[in-house]
């Protein structure tokens, strides 16, 4: 009885789901699901019918050292870009949220999506441009006369987190912005009222009532800059190996898809967690903005 | 008393315009070396030249990859547009059951991480045989763009009173025509935005392309980035410049279409 009443409830418009579910169910559940099988098949199951199940692909990533430690720079590299885009990207969003002028905060909207909407090759190469040895930050400094060699900015991880900090610095803004825009501004001036100082009203007002978005923003960032490719093979320059990196090189160099498909399965498990961890806070966020 | 809390605002609005800057001026950066004639990237500039920009017009290189990029992406932005409106009024009208899951489900592409959806994709063409046709990179890039158009017609259509549809149909609209004279035009706006934000998508598009392109058919991004490896100059500057003023055009044409607060509420 219940079911059939469900039933009725779908209507004609449900079908327009069609397009999409074909779109998703052919070319995304399914080579996600070939990428993980191919990655327990010792080979390739078309050209070679008698391949077996193997565990030998995900072996092989926990015995080299030169894998486990590109998976450990990765997480790395994702922890200290999603702490400083944290850092960064805080006052900005609580800028932004308590802009009372609309121009300003259409400005400061633009300032963030205008980065947003530039293609990772392009900003990655305007850091090169500033790091290199003969870039902008170098040249300066031995023009002031601080510094006589230039500074190893670029070609290892430091470049590499900077690059990938100022990619990913909107995303966490974003994600800010909204959580602190429905605090209530008159919370923090009762506090203020009440004879805590703007410090101690921030840090026992505001900062408590945004953890949600700092949660969710710093899910969304570390899913993000660990599956990072352009930014660690041009600011690490040979110097830094991450798993994105990995994958493309087992398929590139040694056309090897088993392993990539390994590699990609541990990453895509990683950002699977991060993402319904990401999905469960947003979702817990507007119920409570509903029942408000 | 005073000076204390003005010492907190200054070192608050300093903070935030370091932020500002820190975010814009690498941007910025690149139109002085777009324009820099020096033959490597070298700063300060010592002068204004159009050479860079000349070069990049004329390397057949580089406009076969811009031409395939826009072609691309005006592809991508005609079927991201109809596949994302569909499925955002199946899923605010169609009364699906587990429409919150529904939703995550196809905004996952912007999270999981693009480089292996372009390896699952290759994996895929390669076991099928049917190596890697320009349609497969259509595909890849029609994922990650519906979900912008999702977005954009989504908030659109929460928005935006349901008695207004109802009352057409109590006034005895056929359903039909709620359609195309209540509906439509209110969530246009929304997939308007969707489509320009898949455009952008397309033709920046790096991690997929990265699997799915054949030599000698790369999109822009790709030829830049395998150009950047070996070539630092002023080339790659002025085709940056060319897909930045692409950038702002769509920030602007965004921001008069729908406002960007519509962007970001969802």
């Amino acid at each position: 009885m219940r079911r059939r009443r469900q039933r009725e409830q779908i209507n004609g418009i449900a079908w327009a789901i069609t397009p999409a579910a074909l779109l998703f169910v052919l070319f995304f559940a399914l080579p996600f699901g070939v990428m993980a099988a191919l990655s327990l098949l010792s080979g390739n199951p078309v050209s070679n019918p008698n391949v077996a199940f193997t565990w030998r692909n995900y072996a092989r990533l926990i015995d080299s050292d030169l894998y486990f430690d590109a998976l450990i720079a990765t997480l790395r590299i994702g922890l200290v870009v999603t702490i400083l885009a944290l850092l960064i990207g805080y006052p900005l969003a609580h800028w932004m949220a308590r802009m009372r002028s609309r121009v300003g905060h259409a400005l400061l909207l633009m300032a963030v999506i205008a980065p947003m909407l530039t293609g990772i090759v392009v900003r990655t190469f305007a850091w090169m441009t500033l790091l290199s040895d003969r870039g902008v930050i170098n040249t300066t400094l031995t023009w002031l006369g601080w510094i006589e060699k230039p500074l190893p900015l670029m070609y290892g991880e430091f470049g590499v987190v900077v690059g990938l900090v100022h990619i990913y610095v909107p995303f966490m803004v974003l994600t800010l912005v909204g959580v602190i825009g429905r605090i209530d501004p008159a919370l923090e001036e009762a506090a203020r009222n009440l004879g805590a100082g703007r410090l101690h009203t921030f840090l026992e007002v505001t900062l408590p009532l945004s953890l949600p978005g700092i949660l969710a923003g710093s899910l969304l960032v570390f899913a993000l800059a660990i599956s990072a490719y352009v930014t660690p093979v041009l600011l690490g320059g040979g110097n830094v190996l991450t798993l994105p990196m990995l994958i493309y090189q087992q398929v590139s160099a040694s056309f090897n898809l088993g392993f990539a498909g390994a590699l990609g399965v541990v990453l895509l498990a990683v950002s699977l967690a991060l993402v319904v961890a990401y999905n469960a806070i947003l979702g817990r966020l507007s119920g409570e903005r509903r029942l408000a | 008393m005073s000076t204390r809390i003005d010492a907190g605002r200054v070192t608050y609005l300093a903070v935030n315009t370091g932020v500002v800057l820190f975010l814009l001026l690498p941007i910025a950066i690149i139109a002085v070396f777009a324009l820099n004639p020096t033959p490597y990237i070298a700063f300060p500039p010592v002068g204004v030249s159009l050479r860079w920009f000349a070069k990049f017009f004329a390397s057949a290189d580089f406009m076969n990859a811009l031409w395939l990029s826009l072609g691309v992406a005006a592809v991508v932005v005609v079927l991201a547009t109809v596949i994302g409106a569909l499925v955002a009024l199946a899923i605010a009208r169609g009364n699906l059951p587990g429409a919150r899951l529904l939703t995550a489900v196809f905004l996952s592409p912007l999270m999981l991480p693009a480089i292996l959806t372009g390896l699952a994709l290759f994996q895929v063409f390669m076991l099928a045989g049917i190596g890697r046709p320009l349609w497969g990179l259509v595909v890849g890039h029609t994922l990650v763009a519906v979900p912008y158009v999702l977005r954009t017609t989504l908030a659109v259509l929460h928005d935006f009173d349901r008695r207004i549809e109802e009352a057409a149909a109590v006034l005895g609209a056929a359903p039909a025509r709620v359609f195309r004279e209540v509906t439509l035009p209110l969530i246009r706006p929304g997939v308007m935005a969707g489509g320009i934000f898949a455009f952008i998508v397309s033709f920046d598009q790096f991690p997929i392309s990265l699997f799915l392109v054949v030599p000698n058919g790369e999109t822009l991004p790709v030829v830049l980035f395998n150009y950047i490896r070996f070539d630092l100059d002023g080339a790659i500057a002025a085709a940056s410049m060319v897909s930045i003023a692409l950038a702002l055009a769509v920030v602007f044409a965004l921001e008069r279409l729908i406002g960007l607060r519509a962007y970001v509420r969802l």
